[in-house]
């Protein structure tokens, strides 16, 4: 049932991220998209649709060939209405036969016990036959507001937590844990996972050098968060390889993951004219208040690191040249797009090319033509590039 | 003028800092600063020590005082404060604090009521009052934050929050080395007072414990802190006085040190 095994694996593996953006935010609303944004602003009806159709775009996305899906969790906000990516996580591997599945991540600390999150995901794991990639993050800025929770304990809690969700999945229970944040004296995690010692685990970050290193140590891929300008990756991954050395090894491209917005369509032109609207609906209404930052949250030595690269984020966009000339987002015609993903996966030396191929308004027709274009035009000559083998389709592409 | 010194003891979590000097007197007068870490209340300290011996410790995560990853909670405030009076050998002491250094005062004076003679609550935090919340604090705009802070907007802070709030500068001109213990002293605060959101929910049953007198403290224009926690306050310490501070906000003790040295003097010896 694990579907990858006996398939080479490929040099660079393509996933297709869906935010699940809120795309009815009325012209009038014109303040932050998260902890605060009136809740009444969020239509049911609305909500019910996207979510079915969000999901059916990640389902697509097996069909025409990716090696796997990325959801991730965001709380009251209208920039990714997936509070628990895991409900979504569980459709997909029940829908899937052959992709990875890639929760990225569960926001540990906002789990309490975090057992919670050892469950779910041994469960999404079971369903699926072993195809979970298990993320782990501290959770945004905005999410300790929303929680209540204190940022200043945002990292221990963190530490805490996959130590306890780690061990949950490898040592024989029942056992006891006793920590600083939590104190369980029945650890017996019921279900354990299919992949032995337990999923892949991938860390998203923005350049915190804590959070750099602990990915280095255990030997975790790191998922740089898009919408910086492409040095910020750059300095990122050197900083990532920089880790892993100070550990005694060199950083695989498969521990190195880089998430960018995506559009294709036949021209150049035609690409931007599609999508540049859509692309202003994300950026001005959908990041402003993602970058707040509380106290405590961001340690006093990552500060500098953290606050070099806030200073090209994409909040501070406001022309187009710009987005092109930082690729914020890479769009075009499959030979402009091919192009310039290659030479950045080049560049940047990455196994993982994580696209969210749907932004802000984005509506269905586009989403599926850009995957379809993408999965078709892009894709196979991305495979034959680094080296990778292709992966076989499931079902007919409907262009 | 009388002026103080900077010297450094060593506790129980680490090193720290307190500004000291003054006229021997029998019970040292001892201040707990706000959540802006005013270590510049000198005005105010040097009008007290005048006539008294005056001890200004700085709290851990505050300008160089280690010892904040030994500190979670406002208990562990507490014990830390004991711990400081202890290694200063001050039996008993006159507290004065501001805002988050007046939460801790109350705290203290409520556990060991014997190690206080008299204190001062200026704009003090630390209860909840249902109906008048503690405004926000955290992650606010320097030059909204100002507002709240200062009654006069030309005062030098205020003045400072606002340029500061208004720099937009390149990534090379921010200032590291002076953001990095701002961004430390907002981790202390926040790990005393995130949620319960600076107050403890326990202290305002226990404030009877209070055996000194108390003079509680209001800024007028104070936009943190509203009315109602002060009379709180006077109205659950047995002996208890509240004033009214013209002139004043939040930050009482930097924008009126003269008046607030006064009605502190005058609660001490009276």
């Amino acid at each position: 049932m694990a579907a990858t095994v006996g398939r080479p694996e490929p040099t660079v593996r393509f996933f297709s991220f869906h935010l699940m953006p809120y795309p009815g935010l009325p012209a009038d609303y014109d303040g932050p998209a998260w902890i605060t944004c009136p809740n009444e602003l969020f239509d049911p009806v609305l909500g019910g649709e996207i979510y079915n159709r969000y999901i059916d775009e990640l389902l697509y996305a097996e069909e025409v060939g990716f090696d796997g899906v990325c959801v991730n969790e965001h709380h009251q906000n209208a920039y990714g209405i997936m509070p628990s990516p895991n409900l979504i996580a569980s459709i997909l591997a029940r829908q899937t036969k052959r992709i990875r599945i890639a929760v990225v991540g569960n926001a540990l600390p906002l789990y309490d016990p975090p057992t919670r999150v050892a469950e779910e995901f041994a469960m999404i794991d079971c369903i699926s036959g072993g195809r979970l990639i298990a993320g782990m993050v501290v959770g945004g800025g905005p999410e300790y507001y929303s929680f209540s929770l204190n940022p200043a304990h945002a990292r221990e809690r963190f530490a805490e937590a996959h130590d306890l969700i780690i061990k949950a999945w490898t040592e024989p229970g029942p056992f006891e844990y006793i920590g600083k944040h939590y104190k369980l004296r029945y650890v017996n995690t019921w279900p354990r996972p299919v992949q032995e010692p337990h999923p892949e685990i991938w860390i998203p970050g923005v350049g915190s050098l804590e959070t750099l290193e602990f990915v280095a140590k255990h030997r975790y891929a790191y998922m740089g968060i898009p919408y910086f300008h492409i040095s910020v990756f750059e300095r990122m991954f050197s900083l990532m390889r920089e880790a892993c050395r100070a550990e005694g090894y060199e950083a695989q491209p498969s521990q190195l993951g880089w998430l960018v917005p995506i559009f294709v369509a036949d021209t150049d032109a035609e690409a931007r004219r599609r999508y540049e609207d859509h692309f202003w609906y994300f950026v001005r209404r959908l990041l402003p208040g993602i970058n707040i930052s509380p106290p405590g949250y961001t340690s006093v030595r990552s500060v500098e690191n953290v606050l070099k690269g806030a200073a090209t984020f994409a909040l501070n966009l406001k022309t187009w040249q710009e987005v092109v000339d930082g690729q914020y987002a890479i769009v075009g015609s499959p030979d402009t797009v091919a192009e310039l993903l290659g030479a950045n996966i080049e560049r940047l030396g990455v196994g993982n090319l994580l696209g969210l191929f749907q932004l802000g308004t984005l509506p269905a027709e586009d989403t599926h033509r850009n995957l379809t274009l993408f999965a078709t035009e892009v894709m196979p000559r991305l495979r034959q590039r680094f080296g990778a083998a292709p992966v076989a389709t499931t079902g007919p592409i409907r262009p | 003028m009388t002026v103080l010194d900077d010297a450094s003891l060593p506790t129980a979590v680490g090193v720290v800092e307190i500004r000291r000097g003054g006229t021997d007197s029998p019970v040292p007068v001892v201040y707990l600063h706000s959540a802006q870490g005013e270590g510049a209340a000198m005005a105010f300290l040097e009008a007290l020590a005048e006539t008294r011996r005056v001890v200004a410790p700085v709290f851990p995560g505050f300008g160089a005082s280690e010892g904040l990853e030994a500190i979670d909670d406002i208990e562990d405030a507490s014990f830390h404060v004991l711990d400081v009076l202890d290694r200063l050998d001050f039996a008993q002491v006159d507290l004065i604090g501001l805002s988050l250094g007046g939460w801790m005062a109350a705290e203290l004076a409520t556990r060991w009521p014997d190690r206080v003679r008299r204190v001062v609550l200026v704009n003090a935090v630390g209860l909840y009052v249902d109906g008048a919340p503690i405004k926000e604090i955290f992650g606010r705009p320097l030059d909204e934050l100002a507002v709240d802070l200062y009654a006069d907007p030309d005062h030098p802070v205020a003045q400072m929050m606002r340029a500061l709030a208004q720099s937009e500068g390149s990534v090379d001109q921010i200032p590291f080395d002076l953001l990095r213990p701002v961004i430390q002293a907002q981790a202390a605060t926040a790990k005393l007072g995130w949620n319960p959101y600076l107050h403890n929910p326990k202290l305002r049953r226990r404030l009877d414990r209070i055996s000194a007198p108390a003079l509680v403290v209001h800024g007028e224009h104070d936009g943190i802190v509203p009315r109602a926690h002060a009379e709180a306050y006077a109205a659950g310490i047995p002996d208890a006085r509240l004033v009214d501070l013209e002139g004043a906000a939040h930050m009482a003790t930097l924008e009126r040190p003269g008046a607030v040295a006064d009605l502190v003097l005058g609660h001490l010896t009276g």
